[in-house]
C-alpha cells in the first residue's frame, strides 16, 4: 500500500510539473499546448547527452534540459502560434499538434525507437513507512513542491507576475493598462518550456529516455489541468499528485494493464458530475 | 453550406460544368482497376477507404464545428465490431456491416453526451484520450481481440449475388466508389434540410444558435454519431479488405491523419476531405521506403498549410478561380 502512494507520488509530481506549464499557458491563450510533450521528449535526450557525452554533472544538465525547453517554447510561440492570436478557430491546437508529432518523430529518426538508460543522480535510498524510496525519486517530489511555490511567488510578489495574473483575467484590458501582451506570452511560454524540460530531466533516470515517452505525460497532464481547472495552481498540484495516486493504486489492486486508462474514466466521471473541474471556477 | 444556397435544384445552367466535372472523375476514376497493376489498384481502395473516412469525419469537424480526435477510434471500434461478429458470430458479413454501423452510432452517442458538454480545446483533448483510451482496450481485451497478437483470419465479405468478392479485389474498389457516391449524396442532402443548417449554425456561433431556439447539444451529439457511424462502417469495409487487425492501426494518429487530410482538402466543403485524403495516401505511398521521413514530413506539411493555406486544396481552387474572374 505504501510503496503504491509513494510511487504515485512520484509520478503524480511530474504530472503536476507538465500540468502546471500547461495551465499557465492554456488559462492565458487559449491553447491546449500539446506540443510540450514533444519538448518534453526532446528535453529528456538533451540531458542524456549532456550527461554521458558532454560528461556535465547532472544539475547542469537539468538546467540545460530547462533552458532548451524554454527555446523552444519561445520560439514556437513567436513564430507560429502568435501570427493566429485571438482566432477562435482551431488553428492554434492543430498546430500545437503536429509541433508534439513532429518532435517525437524527429526524435526517432535522429536517436531511433530504441530507450536509453541514464545513471541516478543521487544514489542511496531513504526508509519511509518501513518502504525502502530512492533519493532520485524523494528528489522528484522535493523539487516539484518548491518549483510551485517559487511560481506562486513569482506570480503573486513580482511585477512580471502581476502583469501575467492582469492578461490572464482579461486579455483585452490589459494592453490598456501598459502591459505588453508580446513579452507577457513571450515569459509564459518560456515557462511552460523549461518545466517541461525540468519534468524530463527529473524523469530521465527513473524511466527511460526514448521517442515515446512523452504522449502519456502529456495526456495525463492535460487531464490534470481540466480536472484542477484553469488558472488554479493548488488545483493543478492536488490534481496531478492525486492522479498519480489513484493511477498507481489502480496499476495495484484492479488492473496494471489498464494503468493509463484510469485518467480517462475520471476525467468523464468528473466530466459527468462537475463540468468546471474539481476546483476550477471557469465558465465554459 | 454554399452549395445548398445557390441550388436550389440539383442541376441548373450554373453547376453544370461541375456536374460534367464530377462525372468525369468518376469515369476516370472507374477505370482505375481496368488500365494499372494490383499495386495501383490497392493504393487506390486505399484511397478511397481514407476518402470515406476524412469525408465522414467532415460531417462533425467541418460542418458542426467540433475539433475531434476520436475518429480513428470509431474506425476502429467499427473495424473489430464487424471482424468479431462474423468470425465469433459466424454472422454473415452483409448483416454485420448494419449491425456495425448501429454500434458505432450508439457507442458514439453515449460517450458524446458527456464529452460535447464540453467546448472547444476541452472537447479536442477529451476526445484525443477517447482515442488512446479505445486503443489501450482493443490492446488489452487479448481474449476477444488478439491484443498485441492481432486479430487473423478475417473473411473477404461474402459473395453477393453474382459478386465474388473473394476472387478479385477489384470488386471492393467499385463497392467503395459506389459507397462514396452515395454518402456524397446523402451529405449533400443532409446539409440542404433543415438538419445541416443546425450543424452550421452551431459551428459559427454556438451561443447565438442556442438563443435561436437550436437543441445545440442535441445537434452536437446528433452530428457526432452521424459521424461516428459511418466512421464504424468504414471499419467494417477495412477489415474485411485488410483482413488483418493490429491495435496500432488505430492509435491516436489514425485520428490525427485523418484531420490532416481534411485540413489538406479544405473543412467543410464536401468534396474536399475526400480530394485531401485521396492526395495524401498517393504522397504517403511516395515515401514508404523511408517511414520515419514519412511522419516528419507529413508533421512538417500540416504546419506548412496551416500557416500558408488554412482552407487547404478547395481554398486554393477557390482563390485561383477568384483571381480569373477578374
Amino acid at each position: 500500500m505504501e510503496i503504491y502512494i509513494i510511487n504515485g507520488l512520484v509520478l503524480g509530481s511530474i504530472y503536476a510539473l507538465i500540468a502546471l506549464g500547461i495551465n499557465l499557458i492554456w488559462s492565458i491563450t487559449d491553447i491546449p499546448d500539446f506540443s510540450q510533450g514533444g519538448i518534453y521528449v526532446i528535453s529528456a535526450y538533451v540531458v542524456y547527452f549532456s550527461i554521458t557525452t558532454l560528461n556535465l554533472p547532472w544539475y547542469i544538465a537539468i538546467v540545460a534540459a530547462a533552458l532548451a525547453g524554454a527555446v523552444m517554447a519561445f520560439c514556437f510561440e513567436k513564430f507560429l502560434y502568435r501570427r493566429w492570436r485571438g482566432r477562435t478557430d482551431h488553428i492554434q491546437l492543430l498546430c500545437a499538434i503536429a509541433l508534439f508529432f513532429l518532435l517525437a518523430n524527429l526524435a526517432i529518426y535522429l536517436w531511433t525507437a530504441k530507450s536509453l538508460n541514464l545513471e541516478h543522480y543521487i544514489m542511496g535510498k531513504a526508509e519511509i513507512f518501513g518502504v525502502g524510496v530512492s533519493y532520485q525519486r524523494l528528489m522528484i517530489i522535493v523539487v516539484v513542491i518548491v518549483l510551485f511555490i517559487l511560481i506562486n511567488l513569482f506570480l503573486m510578489k513580482t511585477k512580471t507576475g502581476k502583469a501575467i495574473r492582469a492578461a490572464t483575467q482579461d486579455i483585452e484590458v490589459a494592453p490598456w493598462m501598459g502591459i505588453d501582451i508580446n513579452k507577457v506570452f513571450s515569459i509564459i511560454f518560456a515557462m511552460g518550456g523549461a518545466l517541461s524540460g525540468i519534468a524530463a530531466a527529473l524523469v530521465a533516470p527513473v524511466f527511460a529516455v526514448y521517442p515515446m515517452m512523452g504522449e502519456l505525460p502529456l495526456l495525463k497532464a492535460l487531464v490534470v489541468v481540466i480536472l484542477g481547472g484553469k488558472g488554479s495552481l493548488v488545483g493543478t498540484l492536488i490534481a496531478g499528485m492525486g492522479l498519480g495516486i489513484l493511477e498507481s493504486l489502480g496499476a495495484g489492486y484492479i488492473s496494471a494493464s489498464y494503468q493509463h486508462g484510469y485518467a480517462f474514466i475520471i476525467l468523464l466521471i468528473v466530466l459527468v458530475f462537475k463540468p468546471q473541474g474539481l476546483f476550477g471556477s471557469r465558465k465554459e | 453550406m454554399e452549395l445548398a444556397k445557390n441550388n436550389p435544384t440539383l442541376i441548373n445552367k450554373k453547376n453544370i460544368m461541375i456536374w460534367a466535372t464530377a462525372l468525369v472523375v468518376v469515369v476516370a476514376v472507374s477505370f482505375v482497376p481496368v488500365i494499372f497493376s494490383r499495386y495501383v489498384i490497392y493504393v487506390a481502395t486505399l484511397a478511397l477507404l481514407y476518402a470515406m473516412l476524412t469525408a465522414s469525419y467532415d460531417l462533425i469537424f467541418g460542418y458542426t464545428g467540433q475539433l475531434s480526435f476520436s475518429q480513428g477510434a470509431f474506425f476502429g471500434l467499427g473495424a473489430y465490431t464487424s471482424a468479431l461478429l462474423t468470425l465469433s458470430g459466424g454472422l454473415n458479413f452483409w448483416l454485420a456491416l448494419p449491425l456495425t454501423v448501429i454500434v458505432g452510432f450508439i457507442i458514439a452517442a453515449l460517450i458524446g453526451s458527456p464529452a460535447l458538454r464540453l467546448r472547444g480545446s476541452y472537447f479536442a483533448v477529451t476526445t484525443f484520450f477517447l482515442a488512446h483510451f479505445v486503443y489501450l482496450v482493443f490492446l488489452n481485451t487479448d481474449k476477444l481481440t488478439g491484443g498485441p497478437m492481432g486479430l487473423r483470419n478475417i473473411q473477404p465479405p461474402d459473395k453477393l449475388w453474382f459478386i465474388d468478392f473473394s476472387q478479385m479485389n477489384v470488386y471492393f474498389y467499385f463497392v467503395l466508389l459506389f459507397t462514396i457516391l452515395v454518402l456524397l449524396f446523402l451529405y449533400y442532402l443532409i446539409y440542404k434540410t433543415e438538419i445541416g443548417r443546425r450543424f452550421v449554425a452551431i459551428r459559427e456561433d454556438q451561443d447565438l444558435a442556442e438563443s435561436l431556439g437550436v437543441n445545440t447539444s442535441f445537434y452536437k451529439v446528433l452530428s457526432f454519431s452521424i459521424s461516428g457511424a459511418l466512421a464504424a462502417l468504414c471499419g467494417s469495409l477495412f477489415a474485411h479488405y485488410f483482413l488483418l487487425l493490429h491495435p496500432s492501426q488505430f492509435a491516436w494518429f489514425t485520428s490525427e491523419m485523418i484531420v490532416i487530410m481534411t485540413l489538406v482538402g479544405g473543412a467543410g466543403t464536401l468534396i474536399g476531405p475526400v480530394l485531401g485524403a485521396a492526395v495524401v495516401t498517393f504522397i504517403l505511398e511516395l515515401f514508404r521506403y523511408a517511414p520515419e521521413l514519412r511522419f516528419i514530413i507529413w508533421a512538417a506539411a500540416l504546419i506548412a498549410i496551416l500557416v500558408f493555406e488554412p482552407k487547404g486544396l478547395m481554398g486554393m481552387a477557390k482563390r485561383i478561380r477568384f483571381r480569373r474572374s477578374q
